[in-house]
């Protein structure tokens, strides 16, 4: 039953709000009103977050909540109940998070802008990707939020993309031409982009090692393996390797945390063990579902510390 | 499955044994030229399951050629009909690790008959002591701990070993007791790693020796192949046997078994004599179980190339957290969700799927490039459209 009222709850959620877990309306772009920068609204190029970053901290919460009502006596009806009022407002994210996702798209976002001249941005255009209802099969709800995505990307006539995180870039590039008729994008994660424009920050920090895990779609499906080495050596940074490394990177656990958190635990405390083997105190990430859960798995240890790779490399420009 | 992934123990086991797995496996790959033979293997199977009923019917002929009996089973039943028909009750009978029993639970069933059953393949035995089912298509018992292991054999066996027993004692003890078994059996049962269609070889690959001895000692010899086992040839049969056993980390392979028919000599006035020293019967029971209806679904196609080296397993983060737990009651792992859906319900392998967390590291361990993690993807498709019942959309 566990798993039909999961569907259910995040279908349901998406009919209504457009996300698939309760979170504020303007959660996508936020952060451009907030913290900037504020990219023009027209271009030949558009950073296309999909919102992945900025749900990051209500997905945490959702699965806290969810998590909670699963375990309440009588677990059908009331639990049920329980779950479905956690509209906004009953799931609250953890503060932190939602600074760290605030910070981590509005770094990514800056330099995107300075990869791509010109690049535009979609503010409330700038729609969820609908990625979770394709990891959780359900189809349907999918195709149909994904003909509404590109329909809104079509009337800004956009051609081609930035992408920030594995996952969308994964979903506009080799889902969507597979669910919607006539899709035709130039998707790109900005990683990328920040590579191939040669970004090079003028002066580089004092080389400290970082631990990198390579996500599982960057490496095994998108091929951004080594520009985010590359970009890391030109911001200063020496990037070492775990033992599974670049096409052969452990996962971090995060895409079965709702259904089945033990296990989600289980494989991220073995990715922290082996990258902390590296003795680097620095680990990188670059996506928002990696580090939540490897941030989680790596709480209880002293002397770790997760970055994003935008902050990585923002900080090592100023 | 949560519960395994919240055993130290049996992570910490899983963790040893896949590791150590995928150390071998590099190995193996530095060795020889095993992409080139993959391919070769993928280029065979392609042929043989484009054309599957012809292969069945070329083998069929080729096995009787040789003097061996075919029974065709569509079902799990069916197949435990025939070989209980041909072994009967009472007997002796042994089995090496054949996944294929497994999925029809043939053990259990000759057991029920009235036969005494002995696992012969040390990890298989070691579970069938325990009552369990194996944790992976090649290594069924890494789940189980040395101490575990001693105990059982003693325990179960009445080896005269105690729980702190060296592995060498345990599998001296082993082999102690079934050495004994073995003499005595009435019949043999083995699987296959390929059967050629153009001789009606089955060829058989091992390390152990055990499976040299179910097939040759007892005076009959039963083979349970699964269809898609059938290549064109003998040499690609061997092929297939080498690229399973160097994808497994087990290459050199110890021991590759061909059997093409009974034993038999023509040394007395070249009178042809069939029981020689080896079996004076050979069956071969060809399964179907769901593997012809997966070759028309677009989905499930493709997962019919396995050879069964479980380097998917070794590569998963899934399976060496929750190991066992983690599929049907046969097969494991994510070679393991898309055969539960072959060959015990697209409902529990859809359940199944969900555990999956996609990172396509099975994709790229299959040598025979089995889009794993997408069937796994569909397979979950399909569920969540069986859950909210409604009725599933066709994608390329």
């Amino acid at each position: 039953m566990r798993l039909r009222e999961l569907l259910t709850l995040v279908e349901e959620y998406m009919l209504r709000t457009g996300l698939p877990v309760p979170a504020p309306g303007d959660v996508a772009y936020r952060w451009a009103l907030e913290r900037g920068p504020r990219l023009p609204r027209r271009g030949r190029v558009y950073l296309y977050t999909g919102a992945l970053y900025q749900l990051a901290p209500y997905i945490d919460a959702a699965l806290e909540a969810w998590r909670r009502a699963s375990r309440l006596p009588g677990s059908g009806l009331l639990a049920r109940a329980a779950a479905r009022l956690p509209v906004q407002g009953a799931v609250r994210p953890r503060r932190e998070l939602v600074e760290w996702s605030l910070r981590v798209v509005s770094a990514a976002a800056g330099l995107a802008a300075e990869a791509v001249e010109g690049l535009a941005y979609l503010y409330e255009d700038d729609l969820y990707s609908g990625v979770i209802l394709y990891d959780l099969g359900l189809d349907e709800a999918f195709a149909r939020h994904a003909e509404k995505v590109w329909a809104r990307l079509k009337s800004r006539e956009v051609e081609e993309i930035v992408t920030l995180d594995p996952h969308t870039a994964h979903v506009m590039r080799d889902v969507y031409p597979r669910y919607v008729d006539g899709y035709s994008l130039t998707v790109r994660s900005y990683l990328e982009a920040l590579d191939e424009a040669g970004w090079s920050p003028p002066d580089a920090g004092a080389g400290e090692r970082v631990a990198v895990h390579d996500p599982c779609l960057y490496a095994r499906g998108l091929n951004v393996v080594e520009q985010p080495r590359r970009l890391l050596r030109r911001a200063g940074y020496e990037p070492v390797d775990p033992p599974r490394s670049r096409g052969d990177t452990y996962c971090c656990g995060g895409p079965v945390r709702a259904v089945a958190p033990s296990l989600s635990n289980a494989i991220a405390a073995e990715r922290i063990e082996e990258l902390a083997s590296t003795r680097a105190r620095v680990i990188v990430t670059m996506c928002p579902i990696c580090f939540l859960n490897l941030s989680r798995a790596a709480a209880g240890r002293g002397g770790l510390e997760l970055r994003d790779i935008a902050e990585l490399l923002a900080a090592a420009r100023r | 499955m949560e519960k395994a992934a919240a055993d130290p123990e049996l992570r910490q086991a899983l963790r040893r044994a896949a590791w150590n797995a995928r150390l071998a496996i590099r190995r193996a790959l530095g060795q020889a030229p095993l992409a080139e033979l993959a391919r070769e293997v993928r280029e065979a199977k392609r042929r043989v399951l484009e054309n599957l009923d012809h292969y069945i019917e070329e083998a069929r002929r080729s096995l009787e050629r040789n003097g061996a009996r075919v029974h065709l089973a569509s079902t799990g039943e069916e197949a435990l009909e025939a070989i209980a028909s041909i072994v009967g009750s009472g007997k002796t009978v042994v089995l090496s690790k054949t996944m294929t029993g497994e999925e029809i639970r043939l053990r259990e069933h000759l057991e029920k008959l009235g036969n005494r059953v002995y696992e012969t393949d040390l990890g298989q035995l070691l579970v069938q002591l325990e009552g369990g089912t194996p944790s992976h298509i090649i290594a069924p018992a890494v789940h189980i701990s040395r101490r575990r292991a001693a105990r059982l054999v003693a325990e179960k066996l009445g080896a005269p070993i105690d729980a702190e027993a060296e592995p060498e004692e345990i599998v001296a003890a082993v082999r102690e007791k079934l050495r004994r078994i073995f003499v005595e059996a009435d019949v043999g049962v083995t699987g296959a790693n390929a059967l050629a269609a153009d001789t009606g070889s089955l060829v058989m690959v091992e390390n152990e020796g055990n499976i040299r001895l179910v097939s040759g000692l007892p005076p009959v010899h039963i083979a349970l192949v699964g269809v898609e086992k059938i290549m064109p040839t003998l040499i690609e049969a061997v092929k297939a046997a080498i690229v399973q056993a160097g994808y497994a980390g087990l290459y050199p392979p110890t021991y590759i078994n061909i059997v093409s028919g009974p034993s038999s000599t023509a040394d007395i006035e070249h009178h042809r004599v069939r029981g020689a020293h080896g079996p004076r019967e050979l069956h071969v029971v060809l399964l179907d179980n769901g593997r012809r209806r997966a070759l028309r679904d677009p989905l499930l196609r493709d997962a019919l190339r396995c050879v069964r080296c479980g380097r998917c397993l070794f590569e998963c983060p899934v399976w060496s957290q929750a190991g066992p737990a983690w599929g049907g009651r046969a097969y494991k792992g994510s070679m393991g969700v898309a055969w539960t859906a072959i060959t015990e319900s697209e409902e529990l392998a859809g359940e199944l799927a969900y555990a999956c967390t996609q990172c396509r590291a099975c994709d790229t361990a299959c040598p025979m490039e089995i889009p794993l993690s997408s069937i796994i993807h569909e397979l979950r498709a399909r569920h969540a459209n069986r859950l909210l019942g409604r009725s599933p959309q066709q994608r390329s």
